[in-house]
């Protein structure tokens, strides 16, 4: 994996740099010392360091707006950064750029139950929301497992999902409007508390794009109130085809759970030994299914699914009749990535989205990639809406190790996108994947997702190096060949 | 001239003509709701009724693949047949434009046109998984999959919702479908001001009873609000009974039933409660506790029929507003004072002071501009549109320039 390379004429201009960012910042925003600066040289995709050329953290959108002006003028390349929990890479930082950290925008600006709105500063963690507004019985329904330290400016860059996006939706699905600031130091708004776009949906495409397009500064985003109640079912299968055919007899039957999640035997039993959360250990697939809403409605649903399953081929159900079990279903489940750390000195956790139908032959494949590599994995899924979390074992130690676990994740990637699915469903292309977008798009697709940056960033100097495998200059994208006096294609025939 | 291309190719083939001959194309699908733009500044078009049918459906999947001309009466009695449903639940305005049926897909994705469920299920674009197009540079590209969980490059698929075919042709349509819930009631509320009936829906809202649909309409000089419950029987009963104990004391309450509920929330969606009449009818996206201080400001100003829908954030406004700066500027003026939002006129013609559509700040216009060339440098697709385009001159001197 490589960043670009280093501009020297940038890096010779360094304390020139630092001493203009200082001048136009309060003290104590600018960072420049090695020892600080380490703290932010990478993210959640901590096999990759990287020292920026400096650090900078904003109090103000209007001083967020200076800089990314000043960066555009002086050809200076910028890193957005929120809480740093990226698994891909997004915020891992440039030698010749400066990177900008949203962490002294911590504030909650606004709760309107009324609307049922909350309007953030990016800084402020994903959980931080909810904790907001949950004695009042409302909550934030997207829930990425690293909620607890995960920025909501961040959630809005990666487009984050959770374990329950299957019936809430992602980020996107739930955010009513930004304040962004462009590379020119722009300062925009976009939706508010009303709905839908006047206009190109530019929250749309913002949502999930990587901090390519712009610095998001305050955030509002759709509160909801707490379902009244919650129940799971823990569901033992013998075989991982009969656990993918229960998540697809499910939905058939035209029940979405809240959430749908799926473990195999190696994970079930990593986490088994971690928290004890009574899981089948002989079982080949763990499902979890929870449902929420009324009381009545969950009960019923419960008595459908554990039917359904029982057809399926389950070989235990058990039904959760407490908050406290619910939560020690779950226990297992979210503890999963720790309970693998456990086993292995290291793992690579990828993130590829396959169509539900195609998780009995992934798991095929899968078994056998793992015998290829030499490398054992553990799955887990978000099998409702056939989101695959699979942990690649290998000691970084061992020579070679990382590499082959690399490869082994990129396979089964490409084998994600074979099957009729794509490279990652909610952790983002980053550095990881980016070398790998070309499995899934044409280069054409790739150059028009390109022009669309080239409408925000014409210089590329918003975090280059992420999520676009080859960077072309925007005049090159932008130019139509005329041959022959025909514009564009002139082996199409004319009508 | 009338292209109706069959296929892709053909597609292709008109855009490189346009782009070669320089003559904007005007694209559309059965132009059902053509009053509801500008007049595009063309004088050939791209209809693409005859790019028509299912390409592929999967229930199991909740996976829907069609071609932007299908029509939506062929998609609704497909996805009934499986107890399915677009549930951003399209709206139909072929009453409101006089047109035979309800349009395409197509029109659907370019409009953003979502109906009732809006509210607790998202729009349009919340269900567009991803798309095959051919953009104004005549290059064939597709974004988004047919999963529902997907981050992978830029989410293109909502820049194409609500775009108004300005970006690119959009030939395949992947959409995420759901079950249609299992039954449906709703509670009507009878209170004596709006204020009073908005915030009534609003505690509805607010409630754990999770409402799928909340309306307002105005009768007589009373206010009934309609608040609709959907899902498995024993939880629609239940949180009926919840709903009324919640709404106990605040008026006249009844109830509609299944059949005059499914009846009623088409009426809202279509808006057809104003459809007949003759006159404007404007669409406003507000923040829905601002109803009450909107309302009254245009209506002291104009005499005005609405109906509100999505607990108060989009209303519908059935009303003659003159074309002087004095009464245009009211509508939009009265939601930028209260919290902000855009207004749409959507049958009626645009005039020296009334835009069809929401005029954009100036910075993001320009944005607005230099995307549109990312995708259609040459201006060939659906030129003025939304209104009347300058061309970001620098942006299209960068990215259209020719070799």
């Amino acid at each position: 994996m490589l960043l670009p390379n280093a501009d020297q004429g940038i890096l010779d201009r360094r304390a020139e740099i630092v001493s203009a960012l200082k001048s136009m910042l309060p003290a104590g925003c600018v960072i420049d010392d090695d020892k600080s600066m380490s703290a932010f040289d990478t993210d959640g995709l901590s096999a990759y360091r990287n020292q920026p050329l400096v650090v900078v953290l904003p109090e103000t959108t209007q001083q967020v707006a200076d800089v990314m002006r000043w960066c555009r003028d002086n050809a200076v390349k910028i890193v957005p950064r929120g809480a740093g929990t990226s698994l891909s890479g997004g915020a891992i930082p440039l030698s010749d750029g400066v990177l900008l950290g949203l962490g002294k925008f911590n504030k909650i600006t606004e709760i309107d139950y009324e609307n049922r709105a909350v309007t953030a500063q990016p800084g402020v963690t994903n959980l931080g929301i909810t904790q907001a507004v949950q004695d009042e019985g409302f909550y934030y329904a997207p829930d990425p497992s690293s909620q607890i330290a995960c920025s909501i400016g961040g959630n809005i860059a990666e487009n984050s999902g959770g374990v329950h996006c299957l019936k809430y939706g992602l980020t996107t699905n739930n955010v009513l409007g930004i304040e962004m600031v462009t590379m020119d130091g722009e300062i925009l708004r976009l939706g508010g508390k009303h709905l839908d776009a006047d206009g190109f949906d530019i929250l749309g495409v913002m949502t999930g794009s990587e901090g390519l397009l712009g610095v998001v500064t305050e955030v509002t985003v759709r509160i909801l109130r707490k379902p009244a109640s919650q129940r799971a079912l823990l569901v033992g299968f013998d075989s991982a085809q009969e656990g993918g055919q229960a998540v697809s007899d499910v939905i058939a039957a035209g029940i979405i759970p809240a959430g749908m999640e799926m473990m195999d035997g190696p994970a079930i039993n990593a986490a088994e030994d971690f928290v004890g959360a009574g899981y089948p250990r002989e079982a080949a697939a763990l499902l979890i299914v929870e449902l929420d809403g009324p009381e009545t409605e969950v009960d019923f649903l419960i008595n459908a699914v554990s039917e359904i399953v029982k057809k399926a081929g389950a070989t235990s159900i058990r039904a959760s009749t407490s908050e406290a079990e619910r939560n020690q279903f779950w226990a297992g489940r979210k503890s999963a990535f720790p309970a693998v750390g456990r086993i292995s000195p290291d793992y690579l956790c990828m993130d590829g989205t396959i169509p539900r139908k195609a998780l009995p032959e992934m798991l095929t494949r899968m078994a056998s990639m793992s015998q290829k590599y030499g490398l054992r994995v553990a799955n887990v899924f978000h099998a409702g809406d056939g989101n695959l979390h699979p942990l690649i074992l290998f000691d970084a130690n061992q020579p070679g190790e990382l590499e082959r676990a690399e490869e082994f994740g990129a396979d089964i990637l490409r084998n994600c996108v074979a099957l009729g699915g794509v490279l990652t469903g909610e952790h983002g292309v980053g550095v990881e994947k980016r070398d790998l977008m070309g499995e899934m798009f044409t280069e054409d697709d790739l150059k028009q997702q390109q022009r669309l940056k080239c409408a925000f960033d014409p210089q590329h100097l918003l975090n280059p190096g992420k999520v676009f495998p080859v960077l072309h200059r925007c005049a090159e994208l932008g130019r139509l060949h005329v041959h022959h006096g025909k514009l564009p294609h002139p082996d199409i025939p004319r009508f | 001239m009338i292209y109706t291309p069959q296929n892709t190719d053909e597609i292709q083939s008109i855009l490189a003509q346009a782009m070669d001959s320089q003559r904007p194309l005007y694209a559309c699908g059965t132009r059902t709701k053509s009053g509801m733009h500008c007049q595009v500044s063309a004088e050939d078009s791209l209809s693409m009724e005859h790019y028509s049918g299912i390409i592929d459906y999967e229930p199991e999947e909740l996976v829907l693949v069609v071609r932007a001309g299908t029509r939506l009466d062929e998609i609704d009695q497909l996805l009934a047949k499986h107890n399915q449903m677009l549930a951003f639940e399209p709206a139909n305005l072929s009453k409101m434009f006089a047109s035979e049926h309800g349009g395409t897909i197509g029109g659907i994705i370019a409009t953003n046109l979502s109906g009732s469920r809006r509210i607790s299920a998202g729009a349009a674009r919340d269900y567009l998984l991803g798309f095959d197009a051919i953009s104004g540079r005549c290059d064939q590209f597709k974004s988004g999959s047919r999963v529902m969980k997907n981050v992978t490059g830029y989410d293109l698929s909502k820049l194409m919702c609500g775009s108004y075919g300005r970006l690119a042709i959009l030939s395949d349509i992947t959409l995420k479908v759901l079950p249609k819930p299992q039954t449906v009631q709703t509670v009507c509320l009878t209170t004596d001001t709006l204020a009073e009936a908005q915030a009534s829906v609003s505690q509805a809202f607010t409630s754990s009873v999770e409402p799928s649909g909340g309306a307002i309409l105005p009768v007589a000089d009373r206010f009934t609000s309609y608040i609709r419950l959907e899902g498995v029987a024993v939880s629609v009963a239940d949180r009926l009974t919840a709903l009324k104990n919640i709404l106990d004391g605040q008026g006249e309450v009844s109830v509609l039933e299944a059949d005059e509920s499914t009846l009623f929330w088409q009426q809202i969606t279509n808006a057809e409660q104003l459809a007949s009449s003759s006159g404007q009818i404007w669409k406003l996206s507000i923040v829905p506790s601002a109803l009450p201080q909107i309302i009254e400001i245009i209506s002291s100003a104009h005499t005005c029929s609405y109906i509100a829908d999505w607990a108060g954030g989009l209303v519908w406004l059935n009303c003659e507003i003159s074309d002087t700066a004095a009464s245009s500027a009211i509508i939009r003026n009265a939601i930028s004072a209260h919290g902000g939002g855009h207004a749409h006129l959507v049958r009626g013609e645009a005039g020296e002071h009334i835009a069809k559509f929401q005029p954009q700040p100036e910075q993001l216009a320009m944005l607005q501009s230099r995307i549109k060339t990312a995708f259609d440098p040459l201006h060939i697709l659906n030129p003025d549109i939304m209104g009347h385009e300058v061309p970001d001159s620098t942006a299209r001197a960068d990215a259209g320039e020719k070799e």
